[in-house]
């Protein structure tokens, strides 16, 4: 893979990774669900969630990770993506029809800034918190 | 699978899987991941995105645990050894790491590992779920 561009200078604490947002729709909770191969029902049938206390479908939690990585490949490149390490809790769920937003912020520096470590989190439209937890990544 | 029954220490059977180049494909539209292509491939060699590695490790411990309908993932670790070749075939283990119950729900957690065909890690996780009784 290719280098990355982080370099240790580029990440300081309190610095905010690249944040990104994604409308979510059914036809996406339904595409992921083809892709990773979680038909679980509370995501995909709209009529057995209804029934459920989430009154809905819901999209996989894997999803919103997925959205999380493409923010920490955005920020940190083939370090990510082949030594990173991600902690996450959920603590929302997110429906079609939200507006998620990911985000990040540098909390510590170690070696000299080759050690990364930074608090992520995806909220909705009505900034209610859907999963946040931590990224560890070391610069090539 | 009774899932209640399952106790610390249990392990699945292994599962066997290749991230192929249709796989790939259809994960990227999922995600509209417009970054990771371009670094997915590279020098003649096409990459597999290291969320969709973690996606199919992942399923088939699902489909091992045979987890009820109203399960909650709760948590989530994953730590990313190595960039995995699409089409390489891996084999993920898990095991029940910690069993707890609680008003109700049962708490799962269930480490995992996905390697190559070397025994290589180059994917490692947990997973914690709630599952209702």
């Amino acid at each position: 893979m290719r280098p990355g561009k982080s370099t240790s200078e580029t990440w300081t604490v309190g610095r905010e990774l690249p944040s990104l947002s994604k409308a979510l729709t059914q036809e996406k909770i339904d595409g992921y669900a083809r892709a990773s191969g979680d038909f679980n029902p509370i995501h995909v049938d709209p009529a057995f969630a209804a029934a459920t206390p989430f009154g809905g479908t819901i999209a996989h939690g894997m999803l919103l990770l997925a959205y999380l990585s493409e923010m920490l490949t955005e920020a940190f490149g083939r370090a990510w993506v082949s030594g990173g390490r991600l902690k996450v809790r959920f603590k929302g769920v997110a429906r079609p029809g939200d507006t998620l937003t990911v985000r990040g912020k540098i909390e510590r520096v170690q070696d000299e800034g080759w050690h990364l470590f930074a608090a992520v989190e995806c909220v909705n439209q009505a900034g209610e918190l859907l999963v946040t937890g931590d990224a560890e990544v070391g610069l090539p | 699978m009774d899932i209640a029954l399952l106790e610390k220490g249990h392990r699945f059977p292994p599962v066997s899987f290749v991230l192929d180049e249709a796989a790939v494909h259809r994960y990227l539209e999922a995600v509209e991941d417009a970054a990771l292509p371009a670094l997915c491939r590279v020098e003649g060699h096409d990459w597999a995105p290291p969320m969709a590695v973690a996606a199919l490790a992942l399923r088939g411990l699902m489909e091992a645990m045979g987890l009820p309908a109203g399960a909650v993932h709760a948590s989530q670790e994953f730590e990313f050894r190595r960039p995995v070749a699409v089409g390489e075939r891996l084999a993920s283990r898990a095991w029940v790491a910690h069993r707890s119950q609680r008003s109700g729900w049962l708490a799962l957690a269930v480490e995992m590992e996905a390697t190559d065909e070397a025994g290589q890690a180059v994917l490692a996780g947990r997973a914690s779920v709630l599952i209702p009784q």
